[in-house]
């Protein structure tokens, strides 16, 4: 799993014209295109909290200021605050009978923070019931919000009745309809309904008053030693925005903000490309179109030393992912000319245009897609996909076109274990591929860095690979019915290295 | 700095036979040893009082700092009692009063002063030259600082379980004077 | 959307408000009383690794990526909810440039395909806070301070006034004072200083008072600064903060350049620009907003050098400005202008006013907002 965490030396060129590594590609199944984290329409898909691990509907999530009910951070440090249980004197030590009480308070294991140091009274249960504090302009803040909507509200309903006027004049009964419910409504001599929300509009707010009063500075502030300890940082004051406290007894324990799972969906089918599962213990999908499941992987094997001008030899590995064979032909760049003829086109517009969504034809259902699908893209408006940029890699080196293609079996994981000998009966061309064992290919390229590289210089390779994709979908609905082959293109780079002097 | 070794423990006090312990160290009652830990009374004697707890590869050193090697009269150092040193700790403060806690991996360096329920946080590295005022809080990365209402609890359970098991499946050292 | 968020149970619209601050992004939800988030205006950078403030870009492309960026980790990490489809409403500041406004847009609506995009002006809504509608509004924020007077609920462009003073120049003071007193602090990297500065301009400094200022700055000084404070920096090192720079650093705000341009010339110039009948109006009614208004002593100190200034012989036209007063919005200096837009976010204006996607395809641009001021909410 090296390549995960490896430089980016693989990249593919997506579909939006980035250049990503493969494990960081989709592959969307019906367009038969690669997307990547870019393209692709982010969905919030289920709220959970990190520390309980309790999912949380996002009606209830919505309503708790996405934040989880029974976890809590420390306002110091922001990590979680753990229950501690303590036992304290019984409430009246004169009482003999009286038996020590069991109460608990919030401990931070990291910065030893506690509950006690800001005078939060302890609790008697563990689950919490700590006490919540409250903006101190609520009511101020509410009798503003209400009298702002009621005043624009107000504003609406004015215009709406210049409108209707304007209307009354070129008035046409050749509408659809022909009668609106508002037509009716007079007709049958009912008047209309009064906005409740005018209502407030009898009690006028009253402006705020300045004051020339200012908050003057404490005398002692020139001749006291401050005490860094006790003020709070910037990073904690933002952390409570509504109280930003100055000093540290204020700092009060903030409910654990919750975490989402998202969901990617392509844009220009919509359907979605990853989908995780609900179980936030779970870390599995339930959708995971990873490009790396459907493309060939490319790994380099070798390379010869990288000389301004001379050919050099450069080994790769070919992995074929998928339970189909497939058939790999190497191409030059040029051979995808109607993404670069839009790159041109692209650039040769005015900057303003660059971004103009591709217009699309509404989405056409097709009965094979569950029911929960197709509500889901009722209640949501279909997206549209961006043009793509124009992919800035340069090429600095000439990759010598093999005139051959090769097979690549099926992926196997029962012959990871076979060791017995293997007969290949594909017709390889022994110029190109050096070995293969399973899905695996070792091909061999020549490839000559470009003249006007310097010394030092990443010497970049670019190809198209064109692969044979089995196409699953189709099958899994009709049993009898061949799986749908087609031939997919996506561009590749290399990262070779850095060129090595000339010659010796 | 091959000085003869002079230890005294003091009864009560659990010493492992695998601790290391060079030069003049006294040990007060009630202090547990575990094996492995290291105190090192290089520069001067160490006087470690009642209750102390030191885990396994934690060090203390009495060092004293390059530019008053000089000065004639060593001063002793002396550590409070309750004091916890946790495992891999590495203590060379000039002076140590009682409640603190220095947890794993930390390092205090021999120009700080530490005096009572101090916690020294998990990695801690501190070296420039202080008094920590009393339950001072360090942790974190960065070493920030913070003030405890009150310090520490102290280990009670742990040092009666600690006292019990160790004698069981360790060599202990007899004490040599009485308390 | 998954189907699970409950179409149809949920009748309240959720209309996202950002203020994207040249040092802080203040991001929450319309009819709240504060702000879900404040959050450094600034991304991770996945390739280089570097932490760049999303106003440092390069170019239009380089801005529309970083915004991407980190308007993404708005709404999915602080807001949690999908963009695609919703209502946002954007804070920003009248002297915000272009090429950044129009790139916000194009971000948010091709982007996060956002339904439709409300851009009210920082100073006008932060007046709705306290349900007035005149008033003269300072912003001081990271960059710039920027004053603009807003009469009967339509800003008087013409009278703005605006000086490079902010945190951004507290910093960099605070970086050449620290150096004469510690001379290790070269050996402290750029990035651990930077972190740091705000840290002690918080924690540590104030605004003094116009009489000390004076005799500090004298050589021979019969006053001694206030104590000095010892900055531990990790466990290493520390820094020494002199009682001067902690009384001394806000001075800066109100030194008089050539042309007499400070805060406090800044405040009167603008309500010199005004017609005399508003003249008295806004010096009643000045609104302090900014992250870098809360220093402790600012207001007092800005109320002390307004009167001083008044009685300077280039304002004596003002002989009728009698008082000075200032407003207390009931929510802190930084985010009132997001409380602004949250309550005009709340109220009809968002699906009367604002510009819906359709409409941006149509257009390909925002409309510049003083074009259409008569439109624009006007305050109660």
């Amino acid at each position: 799993m090296a390549y995960i965490i490896e430089q980016e030396v693989v990249k593919y060129v997506c579909t939006c014209g980035l250049l990503k590594p493969i494990s960081k590609l989709y592959f969307c199944r019906y367009c038969l295109e690669v997307r990547c984290g870019f393209c692709v329409c982010h969905e919030v898909d289920s709220h959970f909290c990190e520390k309980c691990l309790e999912n949380m509907p996002s009606a209830e999530a919505r309503l708790k200021k996405n934040r989880c009910g029974n976890c809590l951070i420390c306002p110091s440090c922001l990590l979680h605050l753990s229950v501690r249980a303590a036992t304290v004197g019984p409430k009246n030590p004169e009482d003999p009978k009286a038996t020590p009480r069991k109460v608990v308070y919030l401990h931070c294991l990291m910065c030893r923070w506690s509950s006690r140091d800001v005078g939060i009274p302890d609790q008697i249960a563990a689950t919490g019931g700590w006490p919540e504090r409250e903006n101190v302009y609520n009511v101020r803040l509410s009798e503003i919000i209400e009298w702002y909507k009621s005043v624009v509200l107000l504003e609406k309903q004015q215009k709406l009745e210049k409108d209707k006027k304007k209307q009354r004049k070129y008035m046409s009964f050749t509408d659809k309809t022909g009668l609106t419910a508002e037509m009716i409504r007079k007709r049958i001599g009912l008047t209309e309904p009064p906005n409740p929300l005018l209502k407030t509009k009898a009690k006028p707010l009253e402006g705020a008053i300045a004051k020339e009063d200012v908050e003057e500075l404490p005398d002692n502030i020139f001749t006291q030693p401050i005490k860094l300890n006790e003020i709070t940082t910037v990073q904690q004051r933002l952390l409570q925005p509504e109280w930003q406290p100055v000093t540290v007894d204020k700092l009060f324990p903030i409910h654990k903000h919750l975490s989402v799972k998202q969901s990617l969906r392509c844009r220009s089918c919509e359907h979605n490309v990853s989908k995780p599962e609900f179980n936030p213990n779970s870390v599995r999908f339930k959708i995971q179109l990873f490009a790396y499941y459907h493309i060939p992987e490319i790994r380099i094997v070798t390379v010869e030393p990288l000389r301004a001008g001379q050919p050099a030899e450069l080994l790769l590995k070919f992995i074929n992912p998928t339970q189909h064979q497939t058939v790999v032909t190497i191409l030059d760049l040029s051979s995808m000319p109607e993404l670069i003829q839009d790159d041109k086109c692209s650039a040769d517009t005015s900057t303003d245009d660059e971004l103009k969504p591709i217009e699309k034809e509404p989405l056409s259902l097709s009965l094979t897609q569950s029911a929960s699908l197709l509500h889901t893209t009722l209640s949501r408006q279909p997206s549209f996909t961006i043009k793509p940029r124009q992919t800035k890699q340069q090429v600095g080196a000439d990759i010598e076109i093999p005139a051959a293609n090769f097979v690549l079996p099926p992926r196997d994981d029962a012959a990871e274990f076979d060791d017995s000998g293997e007969n290949y009966n594909f017709n390889d061309d022994p110029r190109l591929v050096k070995w293969r064992k399973s899905n695996k290919a070792v091909i061999k390229l020549q490839i000559t860095p470009s003249t006007d590289l310097n010394l030092g210089d990443q010497v970049v390779v670019g190809f198209v690979m064109q692969h044979i994709y089995t196409n699953t979908i189709a099958t899994s609905v009709e049993k009898d019915k061949e799986p749908q082959k087609c031939q997919h293109k996506i561009r590749v780079f290399l990262s070779l290295g850095n060129l090595l002097g000339s010659s010796e | 700095m091959t000085s003869r070794n002079n230890i005294k423990i003091i009864a009560g006090a659990i010493v492992c036979h695998e601790a290391k312990l060079r030069g003049d160290v006294t040990i007060g009652a009630g202090t547990i040893m575990h094996p492995c830990a290291f105190v090192n009374a290089e520069a001067g004697p160490i006087i470690i009082g009642e209750k102390c707890l030191v885990e396994e590869q934690s060090k203390i050193t009495h060092r004293v700092p390059f530019d008053r090697v000089e000065q004639k009269n060593v001063p002793v150092l002396i550590i409070g009692s309750n004091n916890v040193f946790e495992v891999g700790c590495n203590v060379e403060a000039c002076r140590i009063g009682d409640n603190n806690i220095f947890e794993s991996k930390c390092f205090v360096g021999n120009k700080v002063t530490v005096t009572n329920g101090c916690i020294i946080g998990a990695g801690c590295y501190i070296t420039e030259e202080q008094v920590l005022p009393e339950n001072t809080i360090i942790y974190g990365e960065n070493c920030l600082q913070r003030e405890a209402l009150c310090g520490p609890g102290q280990q009670t359970l742990q040092m009666d379980t600690l006292s019990k098991m160790l004698p069981n499946y360790h060599r202990i050292r007899k004490p040599n004077l009485k308390s | 959307m998954p189907i699970y968020e409950g179409y149809g149970t949920i009748t309240d619209k959720l209309t996202f408000i950002i203020d994207i601050g040249a040092a802080y992004t203040k991001i929450g939800f319309s009819a709240e009383f504060a702000p879900r988030a404040i959050v450094a205006s600034e991304v991770r950078c996945k390739n280089t690794n570097q932490v760049r403030n999303i106003y440092d870009y390069k170019d239009k492309e380089d801005l529309y990526d970083l915004l991407v960026e980190f308007i993404h980790l708005l709404y999915f990490k602080y807001a949690l909810i999908s963009p695609k489809d919703r209502a946002v409403v954007i804070v920003e500041s009248l002297l915000c440039p272009t090429l950044f406004r129009e790139t916000l847009a194009k971000v948010l609506f091709y982007h996060y395909e956002v339904a439709s995009l409300l851009v009210v002006p920082s100073h006008l809504v932060s007046l709705a806070t306290l349900a007035i509608d005149t008033g003269l509004v300072l912003d001081i924020g990271y960059t710039e301070a920027v004053a603009i007077p807003i009469c009967h609920g339509s800003p008087v462009l013409h009278a703005w006034q605006a000086l490079p003073l902010g945190s951004q120049a507290i910093h960099s003071h605070v970086k050449t004072l620290l150096s004469a007193d510690n001379t290790g602090i070269q050996n402290i990297s750029e990035s651990v200083l930077e972190d740091i500065k705000e840290d002690i301009k918080v924690r540590c400094c104030f605004v003094t008072k116009r009489e000390r200022a004076e005799k500090l700055r004298s050589v021979s000084s019969d006053i001694a600064p206030c104590p000095s404070v010892v900055y531990p920096l990790g466990g290493t090192k520390s820094l020494n903060v002199s009682g001067k720079l902690r009384e001394m650093m806000y001075e800066i705000f109100f030194d008089e350049d050539l042309d007499h341009l400070c805060i406090s010339t800044m405040i009167l110039n603008v309500i010199a620009s005004v017609d005399v009948e508003s003249r008295t109006l806004l010096a009643e009614n000045i609104v302090l907003i900014g992250g870098t208004c809360m220093a402790p002593g600012f207001k007092a100190r800005l109320k002390a050098e307004l009167y001083r200034q008044l009685k300077n012989e280039r304002y004596s036209k003002f002989k009728n400005i009698k008082t000075i007063k200032f407003h207390t919005p009931p929510a802190k200096e930084n985010y009132t202008a997001w409380l602004g837009a949250a309550i005009y976010g709340a109220t009809e204006i968002v699906s009367m006013k604002a510009l819906s996607k359709d409409q941006y395809f149509k257009e390909k641009r925002l409309p510049d907002w003083w074009s259409n001021l008569k439109d624009v909410v006007r305050s109660i």
